[in-house]
């Protein structure tokens, strides 16, 4: 009987063990999710997602993932993973080369490109740009994109002006009077001026052209056969989103913990952080608008980017967006 | 080794060029056999979007050259990896001789020149490019800066290897300086020199793309960045292969200069197989 007893308490003991070892089994799906740029607080609405529980609830464990954009792409097209960050005119190259991605959210409502010039040189218009060496990051992409908008605004071409491939050392070249001009993120380098008291002047091109920013992106299947799952992913990020919008200094507090060295650079984070909500800001988040897509890739096509267009209703879908 | 080499009349083993061509046209073989498997294994998955065809990337060769930009971006290429290896090469040289002959400029300048080998090139390059512009002074500072440190080593090595009793010679001949540079330090250095410039002269393409890579407008390192961004994979893949060539052919160059410089050396040491070596 004390056997039977012994023999008892330990085959509940085992039972019991064997379902704590299996109680952990997550119904959270994880996925890396491309960003497309270093930890920054533009991601604010993301980290707030994550910290609040939003992926969570829409049942997914995100881990950010800080590499290109056009890697994340590229993996959402194979189908490696079902969603990535880009911008409008990455979906546009892409579509065009045949990759079957689609945006499924818009995030930036105003194209964040400006280009800027130090001191006495004046930019009052587009037509201003004429004659001017200006530096640009890269020949693609919506830097360049950006510029070409603004000389076509200008009654410009390239041959009007001198331009420099300079990488991502604008301020750097602008200092140096390597070149008048710069093209810029308006999010990032004027806010950084500004702070620093250093006059200059800029053209945004969102005061000249209505362009697609940037967007989450998926692919032709999870929109087909997984819409439920892009309808919770859409779901999470505009909430985060709107979070942002409410309280901006909430989600700065959340940026903390995903940006390293936040806390010592947190007056020009912060003017990072509330320039960028200016470019958030819509009456429908989320919500494209087909004229700006149409308008990305004429710029685009204009500027020899593309081979080929695509029907603008195969870029994106606004059935995920209330 | 004996099925490869050529017997010469007295019995030894001499190296014949392309004798290992059989090996290198069944490894290439090989990648292209991977490669076309991974396409069919791939070609009906949404996985193809990673990995172009080899034919993709055979027609996309031809339209390049047909319109001259891979010729061009090649040439630009080409001509910052020149001066970069030269530039590196001269700065290695001069230092490398300053550095076994000064003790003072040894202990002034070897942890300045080691510490800087712990920085990442592509850490410093976006800076080069604003010290020295976006256009060719960058990217041959930075190939130079890549190629220097194995050749200086190799210089120094060469140097820092040449007996003792041989200086002590041609110091009791009072040979003046020149002398001792052209008869003594040239030819004895000459042998490590030249493996470091193999080295050097392999890595200076890195150093190119590296400069291209930061902020350029041509070149080969901007056909892939170019390639990348466009989602061209195929211009990636030609691209990135004609470095790969030019890497291979760049080698095979200098190994000839080498073989040729060093003809002196090779009769008695390694590309030389006596008959009681042969297994």
């Amino acid at each position: 009987m004390k056997y039977i007893r012994w023999l008892s308490f330990v085959m509940v003991f085992v039972l019991l063990s064997g379902c704590a070892g299996k109680a952990a089994p997550s119904a959270l799906t994880p996925i890396n999710l491309p960003m497309g740029y270093v930890a920054n607080v533009q991601f604010s609405p993301f980290y707030v997602g994550k910290e609040r529980g939003y992926f969570e609830k829409a049942g997914f464990d995100v881990t950010f993932d800080y590499r290109w954009e056009t890697d994340g792409i590229q993996l959402v097209a194979a189908g490696e993973i079902p969603f990535a960050i880009a911008s409008g005119d990455q979906v546009i190259q892409a579509r065009s080369r045949g990759l079957p991605v689609v945006a499924v959210a818009a995030w930036y409502q105003k194209f964040p490109v400006a280009i800027i010039a130090l001191g006495n040189t004046p930019l009052r218009s587009p037509a201003d740009l004429r004659g001017l060496r200006i530096g640009i990051p890269e020949t693609f992409g919506a830097s360049y994109i950006g510029l070409r908008a603004l000389l076509k605004a200008g009654g410009l071409s390239e041959a009007d002006i001198k331009l420099q491939t300079i990488g991502y050392t604008q301020l750097a070249a602008l200092t140096a009077g390597t070149v008048d001009a710069a093209v810029v993120y308006a999010n990032n380098e004027p806010v950084v001026l500004a702070r620093e008291g250093t006059p200059f002047n800029a053209l945004y091109v969102s005061d000249y052209a209505d362009l697609v920013s940037a967007v989450i992106v998926s692919n032709d299947t999870m929109v087909r056969e997984h819409p439920k799952e892009v309808q919770a992913f859409v779901t999470a990020f505009l909430t985060g989103l709107q979070d942002v919008l409410d309280d901006p200094d909430a989600a700065f507090a959340v940026c903390a913990k995903y940006v390293e060295g936040l806390e010592e650079n947190a007056a020009a984070q912060r003017g990072v952080l509330d320039t960028s909500i200016e470019f958030w800001r819509a009456a429908h988040l989320g919500r494209f608008e087909a004229a700006a897509w149409e308008e990305a890739q004429k710029v685009m096509a204009e500027s020899g980017l593309l081979e080929q267009t695509v029907p603008i209703e195969t870029l994106f879908t606004n059935k995920f967006v209330k | 080794m004996t099925s490869s080499g050529m017997r010469t009349s007295n019995g030894t083993y001499r190296q014949t060029p392309f004798r290992n061509l059989p090996f290198y046209l069944l490894s290439v073989g090989l990648v292209f056999l991977a490669w076309q498997t991974a396409v069919l294994w791939m070609a009906d998955t949404p996985r193809r979007f990673l990995l172009p065809t080899p034919q993709e990337v055979l027609a996309r060769f031809w339209k390049l050259i047909g319109n001259g930009v891979l010729l061009h971006n090649a040439g630009v290429t080409l001509l910052e990896m020149g001066l970069g290896l030269l530039a590196g090469t001269t700065l290695a040289i001069v230092l490398g001789y300053g550095v076994v002959h000064s003790r003072m400029i040894a202990y002034v300048l070897e942890p300045v020149i080691v510490t800087s080998q712990a920085v990442p090139i592509v850490a410093l390059a976006p800076l080069l490019t604003v010290w020295f512009g976006s256009g060719l002074a960058s990217k041959v500072v930075v190939c130079a800066l890549v190629v220097f440190f194995p050749i200086l080593v190799n210089v120094v090595t060469g140097l820092k290897s040449i007996d003792p009793r041989l200086r002590d010679l041609f110091r009791m001949l009072e040979a003046p300086r020149h002398k001792v540079i052209l008869k003594l330090e040239v030819p004895a250095t000459l042998p490590a020199f030249l493996a470091g410039l193999k080295v050097g002269g392999t890595l200076a393409g890195m150093g190119a793309v590296v400069g291209e890579f930061v902020a350029s407008t041509q070149g080969l390192g901007y056909l892939v960045k170019q390639g990348q961004n466009l989602y061209d994979l195929p211009m990636m893949f030609v691209a990135i292969f004609t470095l790969m060539g030019i890497a291979l052919t760049v080698y095979g160059l200098l190994s000839f200069i080498e073989r040729r410089a060093l003809r002196w050396s090779v009769q008695d040491t390694t590309a030389t197989y006596s008959e009681e070596e042969q297994p």
